[in-house]
């Protein structure tokens, strides 16, 4: 019991000291918010690098046409104070991404939160969260 | 006791949070003990370290963080490249190419910090920017002139304790970053003179006057807080392992930025 609760109050207190989004470049510059996406697919590739984390999955469109996705996150110790670990998505996981498209219309996002197979819902450490200057 | 405590507190943090939301207002402070008091070293010094991390805000325009002043002062000059930087959605910013912020926009670059307190010198490291750090001498030296130094990121610091507030004066820039994420830029005349102090264990409190006659027509100050990380480390982050941002990068004319394209004759 006291075990639970601590942890509760724990994740409350993470939750109130998080750090702001991991910033490294211009989201604007690459990304457009007014075109969000939300992609369900399969994990073909993690790169767990600096200063973005990106992933890779292969999507289904409806007409059956597979098309490979690039999913920029935050950094590697952004995503791990939000809860990640390094093997939190693997190669053939299926997920589900909320985030915002490349301006150039290319298969590529950055991504805000990450459904994971297990059904756990992680936020992406995404650019955008805070750039509401630029 | 102690389980009782706790679980009040949760429950107290819960229903705030809860009544928060429905009430579209944030959480109250009032449910936080009230922080611990500033830390101090042996001699009585404020300790601007300890066990944990400063969790440094992401300050993405200095406009909102003025002090006294109702606007950034441009000369004509870093106004215009202020709208320009803008109108490219500040593509070109050096942090985006993985070079140190500089200046007092290291402490508004959301990647924590550490202050390391020598008899006589304080190291800052940061996280972020370039996994970089910062010296400033505490030895009663002088400011050197500018033009006796090379210029540099992050220049050349010197500092004192006026009461409990560490003053620091730094010169030597180089014109290589921007003040700010949202393009304000500077000179190599720039000075800084900054005021950092400690008045809870949980807040560090950061100010600093930006004076640059080859950019600005008066010198202007910025500041805000940045929340302490109990217990918290900092970690390893190279941002120039994995840069995709540079390659797909395009200059104003939709060219690869790294790339040499023939440009078409007219």
């Amino acid at each position: 019991m006291q075990r639970t609760l601590t942890s509760l109050l724990f994740a409350a207190m993470t939750a109130l000291a998080a750090q702001p989004s991991v910033a490294h470049h211009s989201f604007a510059a690459e990304f457009d918010a007014n075109a969000p996406i939300e992609l369900t697919g399969t994990v073909t590739k993690v790169e767990w690098a600096n200063p973005h984390t990106y992933f890779y999955m292969d999507v289904t469109s409806p007409k059956g046409e597979v098309e490979n996705w690039a999913l920029e996150m935050g950094s590697p110790n952004g995503l791990m104070r939000r809860g990640w670990t390094r093997d939190s998505m693997k190669i053939g996981d299926v997920v589900t991404v909320t985030g915002s498209r490349a301006k150039d219309g290319s298969p590529k996002g950055n991504a805000r939160s990450v459904v994971l197979s297990t059904g756990k819902k992680l936020f992406a450490g995404s650019s955008q969260d805070n750039a509401e200057a630029n | 006791m102690r389980n009782t405590t706790i679980l009040a507190h949760a429950i107290a943090m819960t229903a705030l949070a809860l009544s928060g939301s429905a009430f579209g207002q944030r959480p109250a402070a009032a449910a936080k003990p009230p922080p611990a008091p500033t830390p101090r070293l042996a001699d009585g010094t404020v300790d601007l370290g300890g066990d944990g991390i400063w969790d440094q805000p992401w300050i993405t325009d200095f406009g909102k963080q003025l002090v006294g002043d109702q606007q950034i002062p441009f000369l004509p000059w870093t106004k215009a490249m202020f709208d320009y930087n803008k109108s490219n959605q500040v593509a070109y910013d050096p942090q985006g190419f993985c070079l140190p912020p500089g200046g007092p926009r290291m402490f508004g670059t959301p990647y924590p910090s550490q202050f390391i307190q020598d008899r006589n010198r304080i190291v800052v490291i940061f996280e972020g920017g370039a996994h970089v750090w910062r010296e400033i001498h505490m030895d009663g030296r002088p400011l050197p002139k500018r033009e006796d130094l090379n210029p540099t990121y992050f220049g050349y610091s010197v500092g004192h304790w006026d009461h409990d507030t560490l003053v620091v004066e730094t010169t030597g820039f180089n014109e290589k970053t921007w003040l700010n994420f949202n393009g304000t830029m500077h000179t190599d005349e720039l000075t800084t003179v900054e005021r950092i102090s400690r008045p809870n264990r949980d807040t560090l409190h950061y100010e600093a006057t930006i004076t640059d006659p080859g950019a600005y027509t008066k010198p202007w100050t910025v500041a805000w807080n940045i929340p302490w990380n109990e217990g918290a480390e900092l970690a390893e982050y190279i941002c120039q392992e994995n840069n995709k941002f540079l390659l797909e990068l395009k200059d104003d004319n939709g060219n690869p930025f790294f790339e040499d394209v023939p440009t078409e004759k007219p």
